[in-house]
């Protein structure tokens, strides 16, 4: 299995450098100078080529993209456009935000995903499992924003029991109390994605159900829960497993409206922002972060198969 | 430990957070802004919001009144010579920076310097100027070429203007905004951090000497009652609103007419008029394509737009809007109707035909606008619809702000486009005025009142001549003003010392709660 992590990992560097040429490209080729989004409405085009050169945004493309790769091959990603900050630092303020958000996110669609899937697919047909499938549906089909401002409006603005926006990093005054901000987007996140989970885990366990190795436990006599926890769902997180990895990645990297409801500083929305104000080197370090993320969670799956399904072999 | 002491401890720890939260955020003024601003360095930044909190900490010889009018900040006086060429300016003594340094002429000069040859404004002064220099230590003498009648009211002017700074800062910088570390004004607030996304934050100067007088506009005594102003980014209007509702800011700006009705008459919100509009305004392409050189066709787009319509489609509730054709607000000393009456004739017919004298044979008029700006792309459908009707073949291009403003600059890419323009204090401060900005109107009759309206310094004579040039604009149609709009913030009615309008940015020493 080291051996199988390693060349995986290893297989990162190539894969980084296409997408690292890829990105620099696209981000060059759309119209648009952060020194005229930076200078603002009243500076000519003069002013703007002056500062331009200044910043050397006048080089040749691939100039400019290697002078970036020989300084990211030493661990400098560059400064930002926009904070005058080293980007690495600018990611590293919204991945704070963003981990601790999928993480809760994450045991929301756990703790709701999980058990009403079991529990909607062990009352298959019955009003139980209609109520599950139903609320699910409702929840997958309602947009995030929508929701995300009407939990603002009654947990924030009418009962004041959570703070409206925001987030304080944890290492400010309040530290962990100062999760209670991300109570609400983690909710508003969860509900379509919880939703999905249900869905998932109902339709794998119904699956599992049918097979011959149940019919067999059952004949033997098992306690039914222990047919459908131990025989049932054991084998249905297998399907399971790879969509919470990508789930977790995508709550990272995808949570910009989220985000922007409850302006939280995370990646999805640090993303965003650097598009419209053309802030290439955090576009660039951004990007290449989240496609190592989704390769080390793509690798986490593959490992978790193996562990779930001892008929997975790594090689 | 047991459950119950447990609970307890819990509560209790609660309550103190609570309590140390309150306390906390009375000393703190928590501002939700629209975005993130660019950059902090007023001299070369002209953005609105860098201004909004830059103005905080960094300061200029001069700034505004309540009139409008120039009045010394960090100068104690001036002289001018009477050949109007020769400006000397005392400075106040006893000024620190945020450093602790004192600020003397050396400073000033350095500053003046940076700004005259990379500041966004700083060209329009010092291409007249023949020298600076101090001349002692806390005085500094300006030579001009020619007498130059704004020069008060430009460096009174703190965005895009000459905000004084360290010389040692200054050292090597050019058209580059400086960085944050090198943050350091003179202004009763100094820069404490700036968290990408998080927040800005300035925290009181406690060495801050501030000008004396009773406080009017931005001139007068300044008091930092807060410890800390944090300008928070919050893009979303629905969460910005909420948040001041729900007590987590302060105060929000930039709040959408729609909601204007409801917010005036709820108490848990106060209501803040700016009382310096921005306008509108549709740039036509002076160098190149159709409506280079054609003022009759410039004439006959202006005949065919009718400006309300497009006023109550994009603002909305009709305290926030004018339809005002003067280029400044009513009850400004620049405020003149010459040419306005061609402000908004919405005459399709009459177009039609000026449109055919004037030899338009249907080609097509590339008129880019941006949808970041709602009011921008809300405007242009209802004008591309009325020079429709007036037989005009309109391209409407929609792009992002950023392609917006490149494409601009490429005269071959664009015959007209939309952008809007904030309230300055002096007509030579707007971006028609500026021979460079895209658009590139430069005619010799322009050229002409320009130049006598710089030389001027007798404020009667150079409001005739304003009136002058904002007839030629009627008649050479280099862009055409699309109505004041009067922007509103909201704020919780727990501050106490705010104004009920706003100069031009909002404004927190005098201010708290």
């Amino acid at each position: 299995m080291l051996a199988y992590t390693f060349k995986r990992l290893l297989a990162l560097v190539p894969t980084l450098l296409a997408a690292s040429v890829l990105v620099f490209l696209f981000v060059h080729l759309i119209p648009g100078d952060p020194a005229a989004i930076l200078l603002g409405d009243s500076a000519t085009p003069e002013d703007v080529a002056r500062l331009s050169r200044e910043m050397g945004l006048d080089r040749p493309i691939y100039v400019q993209y290697f002078i970036w790769l020989g300084n990211a091959l030493q661990g400098d990603f560059g400064t930002s456009v926009f904070f005058r900050t080293p980007v690495m630092e600018v990611i590293a303020g919204g991945a704070e935000t963003s981990i601790l958000l999928a993480l809760l996110t994450m045991v929301w669609i756990i703790l709701l995903g999980i058990p009403i899937g079991v529990l909607s697919a062990t009352r298959h047909g019955t009003w139980v499992d209609q109520l599950a499938s139903g609320g699910a549906m409702l929840f997958a089909s309602v947009p995030t924003f929508w929701l995300g401002l009407y939990l603002i409006l009654i947990f924030a603005v009418w009962l004041g029991w959570f703070p409206s926006s925001g987030f304080p990093s944890i290492h400010d005054e309040g530290g962990l109390l100062n999760l209670r901000y991300l109570l609400l987007p983690s909710m508003t996140l969860a509900a379509p994605n919880a939703a999905l989970i249900i869905r998932l885990v109902r339709a794998s366990m119904l699956d599992v159900q049918r097979e011959d190795h149940v019919r067999t436990a059952r004949a033997k006599g098992l306690h039914p829960a222990r047919v459908a926890i131990k025989h049932v769902f054991r084998n249905a997180l297998i399907s399971v497993a790879a969509a919470f990895g990508f789930t977790f990645a995508a709550l990272i990297s995808e949570a910009v409206v989220t985000e922007t409801v409850f302006s939280l500083p995370g990646v999805g929305r640090l993303v965003v922002q650097s598009i419209l104000r053309r802030d290439y080197p955090v576009i660039q370090g951004v990007i290449l972060v989240i496609v190592c993320l989704y390769m080390v969670i793509n690798l986490i799956v593959d490992l978790a198969y193996a562990w779930l399904d001892p008929r997975v072999s790594l090689k | 430990m047991k459950l119950k002491t447990w609970l307890k401890s819990a509560v209790m720890a609660g309550a103190l957070l609570t309590i140390s939260g309150s306390a906390m955020a009375d000393g703190m003024l928590r501002y939700a802004t629209v975005g993130e601003p660019p950059s902090l360095d007023q001299q070369v930044i002209t953005s609105d919001l860098a201004t909004t909190i830059a103005h905080h900490m960094f300061e200029g010889l001069y700034t505004f009144n309540s009139s409008n009018a120039p009045v010394p900040l960090l100068a104690a006086g001036d002289e001018t010579s009477a050949d109007g060429k020769t400006i000397t300016i005392t400075l106040r003594q006893g000024v620190s920076f945020h450093n602790g340094d004192p600020m003397t002429s050396a400073d000033v000069l350095a500053s003046l310097k940076r700004w005259g040859e990379f500041g966004s404004r700083g060209a329009l002064l010092f291409d007249n100027v023949d020298s600076v220099e101090a001349t002692g230590d806390h005085e500094i003498t300006i030579k001009l070429k020619e007498p130059f009648g704004p020069w008060k009211n430009l460096m009174a002017f703190i965005n895009g203007g000459p905000a004084i700074y360290p010389a040692s800062v200054l050292e090597g910088a050019g058209k580059e905004p400086i960085a944050p570390e090198n943050y350091i004004g003179t202004g009763p607030y100094k820069f404490a951090s700036w968290e990408p996304n998080r927040y800005v934050e300035l925290v009181r100067f406690d060495g801050y000497s501030s000008p004396e007088g009773e406080p009017d506009g931005y001139g007068g005594k300044r008091v930092a009652e807060f410890d800390t102003l944090r300008f928070i980014p919050v893009s979303d209007v629905g969460t910005r609103v909420a948040g001041v509702r729900a007590g987590d800011y302060d105060y929000a700006e930039s709040i959408p007419g729609d909601l204007f009705a409801d917010l005036d008459a709820d108490a848990s919100v106060k209501t803040i008029v700016n009382g310096s509009p921005l306008f509108g305004l549709v740039f036509l392409n002076s160098q190149e394509g159709p409506l280079k050189e054609n003022f009759a066709l410039r004439r006959a787009i202006q005949m065919a737009i009718d400006k309300v319509p497009a006023l109550q489609v994009s603002i909305g509730p009709d305290q926030l809007w004018s339809a005002n054709g003067s280029f400044m607000p009513k009850g400004n000393v620049w405020y003149t109707e010459a040419g306005a009456e061609a402000f908004s004739k919405g005459d399709a017919e009459a177009a039609k035909a000026m449109a055919k004298e004037a030899g338009y044979d249907g080609e097509p008029i590339k008129f880019m606008v941006s949808t970041n700006y709602p009011f921008h792309y809300d405007s242009a459908i209802v004008y591309t619809k009325q020079l429709a009707q007036a037989g005009f073949n309109i391209d409407l291009q929609v792009y992002d702000w950023a392609t917006l403003i490149d494409k601009r600059g490429k005269a071959d890419q664009w015959d007209m486009f939309f952008t809007h323009h904030g309230f300055v204090p002096d007509p030579i401060l707007i971006s028609v005025m500026n021979d460079s900005y895209p658009g590139w109107w430069a005619t010799p009759e322009k050229a002409e009142l320009k130049a006598k309206f710089t030389a001027s310094s007798d404020p009667a004579e150079r409001e005739k001549i304003w009136a002058e040039i904002q007839a030629l604009i009627y008649e050479q149609v280099p862009t055409m003003k699309t109505g004041d709009v009067y922007t509103y913030n909201i704020a919780s009615p727990a501050l106490k010392g705010l104004a009920d309008a706003t100069l031009i940015w909002p404004s927190f020493w005098n201010v708290s709660k």
